[in-house]
């Protein structure tokens, strides 16, 4: 199983912004709450990202954290792909 | 109990049955070579599956008739276990494997198994033959899989009232029935709302061309969507719509155009000839005089509805309809029509998808057409946010290339 580049999973968080009729923002610094990006959200990014790697996200193994910005999103996404 | 006489009598006998282009009647179709009884008659076309009912009814044997794709090895072994002869495509006979007396006119129904295995519910001519009130004369098309409830409705309307002549689809010609059904008159159709949509996504004008004065829909839940796009193209017409089960039989029959049921049918006062309606919770329940044998009372039919003003929509099956989104619940069959009511949907599909956070998303495969040009899945959420709210909204959906469909005529949506 090839791994999602954290580029291309910043392109599919846009791809979902965009899809709720919002744009990311290119701060990876940028707090979700401000650019609107809830739960929803990235439960749908997880969903893209499972579709590109025809595999299924393993939740468990890392358990989850403070994620309150665009880059703690493209980092656990990260982390989860190598867990 | 019913003190209404009912007739079973082979009126029809002489009516118009058109098979495989070759135009005959019910008293012209071959005989079968040897049919015993009790029999499980596999067939692989729609005349094998006619002349075996004909024979059935004129003889009143045990039967139950099927495609062979839709019995399976296992199946026949507990075929022949249960007392049936096993009658093959070609007529090869595998004997029963247990010798018992027959049901002197039952007649078995497999279910369609979209629940689990099928199941073998026990009916009779008498209790198959839900409309006994005359007709107008009609040319019905028979596109259902031989031995399938509403197949069975068809072919006995047609072999018990006078002037119901048949046009028997066989399932390669399905993607061209409209031309097969002009061709030969039909005035009458049913099929299930997937069947619909497929014939008009394939080609509009061309069913359009088949001079419908009924047009009959069931097995699957029916949605506004379709009905208005029938209606449009055939305003003369009666469009109906039936919620029909091997079980309960035909319980309701809808002909306003309008989808789901009208409230006031629930719980109205007992009539021992009019099914009873009833909800359990979110569940459909239903009591019929048109039953299978041991469902006698109340059935639960582990299908949801949902109250829309002063209708009852039945939105799907209760164990898949309900989608749970981080605790916040929708129908998959709201979510559906909602989707088929986009004007450049033809047909939908919505689902669980399991999901980090909130456990389960909402998600859909659709099949587009091009009367809008090209659409999106961002153009889709768009439209499902204006009407849904935000959970139940699809996140992911599925383009296809053409609208799924099984023996059945169903796409288990």
């Amino acid at each position: 199983m090839s791994a999602v580049a954290r580029n291309r999973v910043r392109e599919l968080m846009g791809e979902v912004m965009t899809a709720q009729g919002r744009s990311l923002p290119a701060d990876d610094s940028a707090d979700l709450r401000t650019i609107g990006f809830r739960s929803l959200d990235f439960s749908e990014l997880a969903l893209r990202v499972e579709d590109e790697l025809g595999d299924e996200l393993n939740f468990d193994a890392p358990g989850l954290r403070r994620i309150s910005t665009v880059g703690d999103v493209l980092d656990f996404i990260e982390h989860l792909q190598s867990a | 109990m019913s003190t209404r006489r009912r007739t079973t009598a082979l009126i029809g006998d002489d009516n118009t049955v058109v098979v495989a282009g070759k135009s005959l009647t019910w008293r012209t179709l071959h005989k079968l070579p040897q049919l015993p009884s009790p029999a499980a008659v596999l067939v692989d076309n729609g005349a094998d599956a006619l002349a075996a009912l004909r024979h059935h009814a004129v003889h009143g044997t045990e039967l139950l008739v099927a495609t062979s794709s839709r019995v399976d090895e296992h199946m026949r072994e507990e075929l022949g276990e249960s007392g049936f002869a096993v009658v093959l495509p070609g007529g090869d006979v595998t004997p029963a494997r247990l010798k018992r007396v027959e049901e002197s006119g039952r007649a078995w129904l497999l279910t369609s198994g979209s629940t689990g295995r099928p199941k073998r519910i026990g009916h009779t001519l008498e209790t198959l033959t839900t409309v006994t009130a005359d007709q107008p004369p009609r040319t019905w098309l028979l596109p259902y899989s031989p031995g399938t409830y509403a197949w069975w409705q068809v072919v006995t309307l047609s072999l018990t009232q006078a002037d119901q002549g048949l046009v028997a689809i066989e399932p390669h010609e399905l993607d061209d029935w409209p031309t097969i059904a002009a061709e030969h008159g039909v005035t009458a159709a049913s099929g299930t709302p997937t069947f619909w949509r497929q014939a008009i996504y394939r080609d509009a004008d061309a069913l359009a061309s088949v001079p419908l004065e009924q047009i009959t829909l069931g097995g699957e839940p029916v949605d506004q969507p379709i009905l208005d796009q029938l209606r449009d193209l055939f305003p003369k017409a009666r469009i109906s719509w039936i919620y029909a089960s091997s079980e309960v039989g035909a319980s309701i029959v809808v002909h306003d155009g309008k989808a789901g049921f009208p409230r006031a049918w629930l719980d109205r006062k007992p009539d021992p000839d009019r099914p009873m309606l009833s909800v359990d919770g979110d569940e459909l329940v239903i009591r019929s005089p048109h039953h299978g044998a041991g469902m006698v009372g109340a059935v639960h039919t582990g299908d949801r509805v949902e109250y829309d003003a002063d209708r009852v929509l039945i939105t799907g099956r209760l164990d898949t309809d309900e989608i749970n989104v981080g605790g916040s619940k929708v129908s998959a069959g709201v979510v559906r029509n909602v989707l088929m009511g986009h004007p450049g949907v033809s047909w939908a599909r919505v689902f669980a998808r399991k999901a980090p956070l909130v456990g389960r998303m909402v998600a859909a495969e659709v099949v587009t057409n091009n009367s809008l040009g090209p659409i999106t899945d961002a153009d889709l959420v768009q439209w499902c946010s204006s009407r849904l709210p935000d959970y139940g909204v699809p996140r992911r959906i599925k383009f296809l290339d053409a609208i799924p469909q099984k023996e059945t005529l169903k796409s288990d949506v």
